[in-house]
């Protein structure tokens, strides 16, 4: 799994003029879009916009971007699903690592702004990484779960697409979700989307250096843990029809 | 002699469109075969047969949709088919890396192996450009050579002898058969039947639905 993510990896560099040099301009030139539409052109009023911004898009577009690969990973991969009995959760999940690898770089690139917006380093910081694990089991679960329902129905490609830029409106990216008025209203939003709590948790951490809440946490934890309990059961026991379906479709 | 794999009354069949379950095509059912060790079968049969269904099914990557399919303890199975199993962006020697690690090799062995196939496959420079660059000679050269790479005890081997010009059919075939050779038994899928029957020790024909013994060579 890992030899074929960084493989691909390679040979996705080598498409590219600017090679792995992508890996952090790409994320630099969506938050630079964000900034100049939401911040130049309509004026959000926050002093800290760039960073807000930078923390919620940096983190969404690694969820975004991920799930959106890997939901074609399995069809993608037909003929080696025809040759070899190979366990089918490798093919999204290597996905998954190889969005990981990349979002290295992009926690880097997003400490180095706020190390450049005077933002001062703390202990919280290192909450970063439970929390890039919780986002990492999100991914996982959901990549996963993508690439499935694609296997049953290719509609289901779409249906991710549309879902992503859904999400995108709904996980507080450009706005906060403190700004919600009724307070039950948000606090099923966070519960319901996993993604805009933990974006809430980023800025929490990174932002405001404070600890985050641990129920908030563990309820993103949980949920991440039971979508990808219920993935790994569903391919355990719809091993052998995965194949069935993505030789024959 | 022991039975390495056992197929017992293995039906198979498919929804007639993929994309609705309106209906099914019965491939083959209440096939019984019984693969012992030093076995060297050969299948034999029309297009849309099932031949390469029933290898999948020994192979481990279908279940079949009735009876029962068992493997010996300790048996390890592997289909080598010119299928497209290889990812375009990626150069030859990387994808034939990553077919010897998804075959069962350790990193050491798979990168072991990497110069007989570069000398096999004869693909010179072309071997650390990305596939989507081959021809389709290539890729099927690329793809004969890397499916030798693993130490499985059955070898199942759909249709893998169309490969290239005549240099390296010969090529192939004497590699096939060498290899047909080391393993606990194998079995083979082509049409060219006399190839079969000079290198298999008994010779099945897969006709409407059922296995039947050939005359034997």
């Amino acid at each position: 799994m890992n030899a074929m993510a960084t493989l691909s990896l390679k040979a996705d560099a080598q498409r590219y003029f600017f090679g792995y040099l992508w890996w952090v301009l790409e994320p630099l030139l969506w938050v630079g879009v964000f900034y100049l539409v939401f911040e130049i052109l309509l004026g959000t009023g926050r002093t800290d916009f760039l960073v807000f911004l930078a923390v919620g898009k940096l983190t969404f577009i690694w969820f975004s971007k991920t799930v959106s690969q890997s939901a074609n990973s399995l069809l993608a991969n037909r003929g080696l699903i025809g040759k070899m009995d190979a366990p089918k959760w490798l093919f999204p999940l290597a996905i998954c690592h190889e969005g990981f690898y990349k979002q290295l770089a992009v926690f880097a690139l997003l400490i180095v702004l706020l190390l450049f917006k005077a933002y001062t380093p703390s202990v919280v910081w290192l909450w970063l990484v439970p929390l890039a694990v919780t986002q990492y089991l999100l991914i996982v679960g959901c990549g996963m779960l993508a690439a499935l329902l694609v296997c049953v129905k290719r509609d289901f490609q779409l249906l991710v697409q549309l879902g992503m830029v859904f999400l995108l409106f709904v996980s507080g990216i450009f706005w906060d979700v403190d700004s919600i008025g009724n307070a039950t209203l948000r606090e099923n939003l966070l519960l319901v989307n996993p993604m805009a709590s933990l974006i809430d948790l980023y800025r929490t951490v990174l932002m405001e250096g404070s600890a985050p809440l641990p129920t908030q946490w563990l309820t993103v934890l949980v949920e991440s843990v039971v979508i990808l309990a219920f993935t790994v059961w569903a391919y355990r026991a719809l091993h052998y029809w995965i194949a069935r379906r993505v030789v024959t479709q | 002699m022991s039975a390495l794999v056992t197929l017992e009354h293995v039906g198979m069949h498919f929804a007639v469109r993929p994309d609705h379950e309106s209906g099914k095509h019965t491939v083959f059912e209440g096939i019984n075969l019984i693969l012992d060790e030093g076995d060297r079968l050969g299948i034999v049969g029309r297009n849309g047969a099932g031949k390469s269904t029933l290898l999948r099914i020994m192979a481990k990557i279908y279940a079949p949709a009735s009876g029962t399919v068992t493997w010996a303890p300790g048996v390890t199975v592997s289909l080598l088919s010119l299928g497209l199993g290889f990812k375009n962006d990626l150069t030859g020697r990387d994808n034939a890396y990553l077919a010897g690690l998804l075959q069962g090799l350790t990193k050491h062995d798979a990168k072991q192996g990497l110069a007989a196939i570069e000398d096999f496959c004869e693909l010179g420079d072309y071997f650390d450009e990305p596939v989507k660059t081959y021809s389709a000679g290539m890729r099927a050269r690329l793809g004969f050579a890397t499916a030798l790479l693993n130490n499985a005890s059955v070898l199942l081997i759909d249709e893998v002898l169309s490969v290239g010009d005549k240099n390296f059919r010969e090529r192939a075939r004497e590699s096939l058969h060498q290899r047909m050779c080391e393993r606990q038994a194998c079995v083979l899928v082509s049409h060219a039947d006399t190839y079969i029957q000079s290198v298999c020790s008994k010779t099945m024909n897969l006709e409407a639905g059922a296995l039947i013994p050939c005359d034997t060579p």
